[in-house]
């Protein structure tokens, strides 16, 4: 024991040197608990320290959404070291560097400490009074003079459950749909492809799950370096003999564990996985049984499909014919195979279809529902699944219910406690209520230009948890931080919101807690819940959101109706009653610290506990989970199981029958299962089970065996989009002015695509090539997450990855003249940036690559004078969405950062 | 007495670089110094393989042969450390090891002027004395391999390892055909 004693006496001394001016002799909250060995772990658990000395408290990892687990060592309130959570299901103790380096981030002196103010061209510290009235006083003045539409609420997905539930609630009751945050350049068009397809828009499976799949498509998902404990499971599944095909325009470090790798042109998914498709369907691979019981459209599907031969795609997307024919069979005679995308999918101008053309794929083969068969959507944040399930978005309510839906405002108003005229009220209009607000990716349009779907311009922004450099078109971002009349920043670090802007006054400055000083729940990729509980108490004068959004709502004069006795009062007086459409009923917070308690007893095979107090259950509760008796639903559309032990079945979202469409087509035909097809269930009185609030229509669902959501099929052609079935459309920055002609994108959009008019036919420039040869796309590093802001304000990450770069093939590289760590400027029709030269063949001669983490230099001019005292980040570097494209999804308005056009060269003196 | 060693499963590695945090923050190990890092061969190639690079607590350590002043030593566990005390800085552990592992601290960074440092198996943390001045000696558990995000990089008692390791390419091989990597 003496020894243990001895090292934590040296780490607690050497962390208090640090933190003198912390104040962080705070009183310790929270669970302590220990793990048992895991049998992968090859050592002994976490080793006991006498009470009063180090506590292990689980906790869960804020970087991706993988969602690993690890244990905070914290002595006498400080939070002094992490350990691995060794079984943990999802991640058995394994880390990457981001996950191993929380402490640092959280303990990082760059911090923001207290409330600030920039006036007079100077950084003020401020009262959390002054602050407070001050926003709020500002809101009221807005809403008096412009309406409520002109504030812009961005909030996070790097918030709780909970509190991205009342950031929408928030905005609610503020009067504005103008809510939005990262799941909109993130996964948006996840939702917008897979819905349509078959009713719901999450990961169909966990991670763990890919253990058993017989082959790993990764196509636009580079796992190793964005979701690295992911590839545990891959990995394991390759040693069991899964082939690993990558489809990526780069030679990642996860194509470096394929056995093959297809090197498409950017933006070219939709040919590649058609010709994939033809060649299936040419030599009869399909599951014919699958097709008939369970999808509708296949023939309108082959219809398209069938002109997408190898030799087509090979044109479109580079990728040699032969190789096309390859994987086609690698796919068929390695079923199931799981498909698995991130924004290399969905940040495109066809992001949405990109994701449907992989989930028909699957349709095709009849994997999808089978274990080692998911459409696996890798998502970005740590909770990125729960603050999308939560509706923090301009078109949604709380459970994917549309703004435009008067019976989903009734039943919110209902659970909130208010009446449905008196939140009429509060919005500028009722027209405006249900109306679709702006979105993340386009919010800075509404400061800066006049032709908006709404009375007047944003006049305010609160940015709340989001680095806004991983958005694009970052030069009209910065003129419209620059117009609008103040900047609200709440978040742990000042970040760039409060810097980039050129301006001296009205930006205020709210230091927000990190994860790891609150509860509350998150949720993984695969839907499963964690429990993640407070590591310390707030540093310096840092607050919770929590807390934050009481004291403006109470500030506001709402504060009635955000007034919990506790954080699991959120949830289960209101989320668990009204997110219903996914079956959030049965996931109460008890049950979900029953499972991180009990991690242990669950099996990271697949995820379900055996023996103990959760047995049977599966980790986490992946919804849909209908009551407090369901296991949850590990993988959706199974139906080999019955609903009770977490089976499931495609959701009938379309009815009984094929709806009268602009076609004129399959009118009637049915859209339920051949066999024990059943409508989506409803309650006596006729309200559907996802606004029935007495939980009677559930209740009669799972009497008869059947999920609330029917048994219904899943659809190839999807009669009400523009696109039924996908089509290549070329992306909007394109090198190939021949295929533009052929494949044009989509006509323009006017002012009701969320409020903005957007470009998208005119914006298609044939002669852009001519100037800027090289084709650009973006991505992650490891090291790093998002805008950075957390992640290059540690200092082991920023030493370990330092730079930002941009990737040049050596050939390109030989023929501009340039060499290894020069200076370069990478310049586009958008602006240009200066970043360093990384020579390697990872990217072929046409394509150059640039990470998104960046930020702090801006053209060249570092601004790193403009962050307050004391805080910023560690290392800087120049932004890539300076650069990249202007091309949007044409149904869920994503961003185009994977693909566009631009030149490179040497900088003076570089 | 076990005999402590790392095995490291190149299939695996994806150059996460969680090993190099988790060392880092286990460690409190200042800016600079490097106790593990993860070296990429054929970056970006096909061929791509990733190394993390400990020290590797050799059988014969050359180090120890180096060191003038006999600071290096091998403990019973098979653990290889250094006496910060007896060390001069010379450099030649350096010079002698075949994995570049001992690491020196540029001048002045927290007082410990040129006092070679490396991989303890976590052992001992980079300050090796508490506050009375009293050896640190933790127990022989690595972050590094616990932590690892693909538990690529085993470390432990040699015989435990390399079964863990005959496990994972035995799937890969036709039966009877584990080789022996002890
Ligand atoms: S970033 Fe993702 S993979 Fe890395 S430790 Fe965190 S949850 Fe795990
Ligand atoms: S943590 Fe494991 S997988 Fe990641 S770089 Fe280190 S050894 Fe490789």
């Amino acid at each position: 024991m003496n020894r243990v004693k001895n090292s934590l006496k040296t780490t607690r001394r050497s962390f208090l040197k640090g933190a003198v001016t912390l104040g962080a002799a705070a009183a310790l909250g929270g669970y302590a608990g220990l793990t048992r060995n895991s049998p992968l772990n090859l050592f002994e658990a976490a080793s006991a320290a006498p009470a009063g000395e180090e506590k292990l408290i689980k906790t869960i990892c804020p970087h991706c959404s993988v969602g690993c687990g690890t244990l905070g060592r914290v002595v006498d309130g400080v939070f002094v070291g992490q350990e691995a959570w060794a079984d943990n299901p999802l991640n058995l103790g394994g880390m990457c560097s981001k996950g191993a380096s929380i402490r640092d981030i959280v303990v990082s002196e760059k911090r923001l400490k207290y409330p600030m103010e920039k006036s007079g061209g100077v950084w003020k510290r401020i009262t959390w009074d002054e602050a407070i009235n001050k926003i709020a006083g500002k809101m009221n003045e807005i809403r008096e003079k412009y309406g409520p539409d002109s504030v812009m609420l961005l909030g996070s997905a790097k918030t709780t459950l909970h509190e991205s539930y009342l950031q929408r609630k928030f905005a609610a009751f503020w009067g504005s749909n103008n809510v939005d945050h990262q799941a909109r350049i993130c996964h948006s068009t996840t939702v917008g492809g897979l819905i349509p397809t078959w009713g719901h828009g999450a990961q169909t499976d966990n991670y763990n799950d890919l253990r058993h799949s017989k082959c790993l498509f990764f196509i636009g998902s580079n796992a190793a370096e964005a979701h690295p404990v992911a590839m545990q499971h891959a990995l394991i599944a390759k040693e069991r003999g899964a082939k690993i095909v990558v489809a990526d325009p780069r030679f990642t470090r996860t194509a470096s564990k394929a056995d093959l790798h297809l090197r498409l042109r950017p933006g070219t998914d939709i040919p590649l996985i058609l010709a994939i498709c033809n060649v299936i369907v040419n030599n009869k691979w399909h599951d014919t049984a699958f097709i008939e019981a369970r999808t509708h459209g296949f023939d309108e599907f082959w219809d398209v499909c069938k002109d997408y031969t190898p030799e087509l795609a090979e044109d479109i997307t580079g990728v040699p014919a032969d190789k096309i024919k390859e994987v086609a069979r690698i796919f068929k005679e390695n079923g199931p195979m799981a498909i698995i995308w991130s924004m290399g999918g969905t940040q495109h101008s066809v992001g949405s279809q990109n994701i449907r053309s992989y989930a028909i794929l699957q349709l095709l083969l009849g994997y999808v529902g089978k274990s080692g068969g998911g459409c696996a959507a890798l998502r970005g944040h740590d909770n990125v699944q729960g603050t999308t399930d939560m509706g923090c978005l301009s078109h949604y309510l709380p459970g994917y219910q549309s703004v435009s839906s008067e019976p989903a405002w009734k039943m919110w108003c209902n659970i909130w406690g208010i009446g449905y005229d008196d939140m009429v009220k509060r919005f500028a209009s009722k027209d405006l209520m249900l109306r679709n607000g702006m979105t993340d990716s386009r919010w800075y349009e509404g400061a800066i230009r006049d032709d908006i779907n709404q009375p007047n311009r944003i006049k305010m922004v609160i940015v709340w948890g989001h680095s806004l450099n991983s958005i694009t078109q970052m030069k009209k971002e910065k003129k419209a931080l620059e117009e609008v009349e103040m900047i609200v920043n709440i978040d742990p670090r000042a970040t760039m919101t409060s810097s980039l802007p050129e301006r001296n006054d009205g930006i205020i400055i709210l230091p927000a807690a990190t994860v790891m000083e609150k509860e509350g729940m998150v949720v993984t990729s695969g839907r499963s819940a964690q429990w993640r509980y407070k590591v310390i108490d707030p540093l310096f004068e840092s607050k919770s959101d929590l807390e934050i959004l009481k004291l403006l709502a109470d500030k506001l004069g709402f504060g009635q109706y955000f007034t919990y006795s506790s954080v699991d009062d959120i949830y289960t007086k209101e989320i668990c009653k009204g997110v219903r459409s996914i079956g959030m009923m049965g996931r109460t917070p008890d049950r979900i610290r029953k499972h991180m308690e009990n991690s242990s007893t669950f099996d990271p095979e697949n995820i379900m506990a055996r023996g103990g107090p959760c047995d049977g259950e599966y980790y986490g509760l992946p919804w849909p989970c209908w009551d407090e008796k369901h296991p949850g639903t590990p993988l959706l559309w199974d139906d080999s199981k019955p609903v009770s032990k977490g089976g499931h079945d495609f959701r009938a979202l379309w009815g009984d029958k094929v709806a009268d469409n602009k076609y004129k087509l399959h009118v009637g035909e049915s859209m339920l299962k051949a066999e024990g097809g059943k409508k989506m269930y409803s309650n006596a009185a006729g309200v559907n089970y996802a606004l029935d609030t007495t939980g009677e229509a559930v209740q009669l669902a799972l009497a008869a065996g059947d999920p609330p959501t029917g048994r219904g099929r899943a659809r190839f052609w999807a009669w009400d989009l523009t696109d039924p079935v996908p089509i290549h459309r070329e992306p909007i920055e394109s090198p190939r002015p021949d295929l533009i002609a052929k494949y044009p994108t989509y006509a323009d959009k006017d002012k009701t695509y969320y409020r903005v008019p957007c470009e998208f036919k005119t914006a298609q420039n044939p002669e852009l090539v001519k100037k800027f040869p090289i084709i650009l796309t973006t991505g992650r590093q490891v090291e790093h997450m998002g805008g950075g802001a957390q992640t290059r304000g540690s200092k082991i990450l920023a030493e370990i990855q330092p730079d930002m770069y941009v990737e040049i093939n050596p050939t390109l590289a030989g023929n501009i003249g340039v060499k290894e760590g020069e200076m370069v400027w990478v310049e586009s029709n958008q602006g240009k940036v200066l970043v360093k030269a990384k020579i390697t063949e990872r990217v072929n001669e046409k394509t150059v690559f640039m990470p998104y983490h960046w930020a702090g230099v801006f053209e060249g001019a570092s601004y790193e004078d403009r962050y307050p005292e004391g805080t910023g980040e560690y290392v800087y570097g120049d932004s890539c969405n300076i650069v990249t494209a202007p091309g949007y999804d044409e149904i869920t308005a994503m961003q185009e950062t994977k693909v566009g056009l631009c030149n490179v060269y040497k900088a003076q003196g570089g | 007495m076990p005999t402590n060693k790392f095995l490291v499963d190149t299939s695996r590695c994806i150059r996460c670089t969680g090993c190099e945090a988790a060392c880092k923050q286990f460690n409190e190990v200042p800016q600079g110094i490097r106790r593990l890092r993860v070296v990429t061969i054929n970056e970006g190639k096909p061929g791509e393989t990733n190394v993390p690079m400990p020290c590797m607590h050799c059988t014969k350590p050359p180090c120890l042969s180096a060191c003038p002043v006999t600071a290096i030593y091998k403990r019973d566990d098979g653990v290889v450390l250094v006496n910060k005390d007896k060390c001069i800085g010379c450099g030649y552990c350096l010079y002698a090891c075949p994995f570049g592992a001992p690491q020196f601290p540029d001048t002045g960074l927290f007082g410990s002027k040129g006092k070679m440092d490396k991989c303890t198996f976590c052992i001992e943390p980079f300050n090796q004395k508490d506050e009375d001045g009293n050896l640190i000696q933790r127990e022989a558990k690595p972050r590094c391999s616990v932590f690892c995000g693909t538990k690529a990089l085993l470390a432990g008692d040699i015989g435990a390892i390399t079964e863990e390791y005959k496990k994972r390419i035995a799937g890969k091989l036709p039966s009877g055909a584990v080789p022996d990597v002890a």
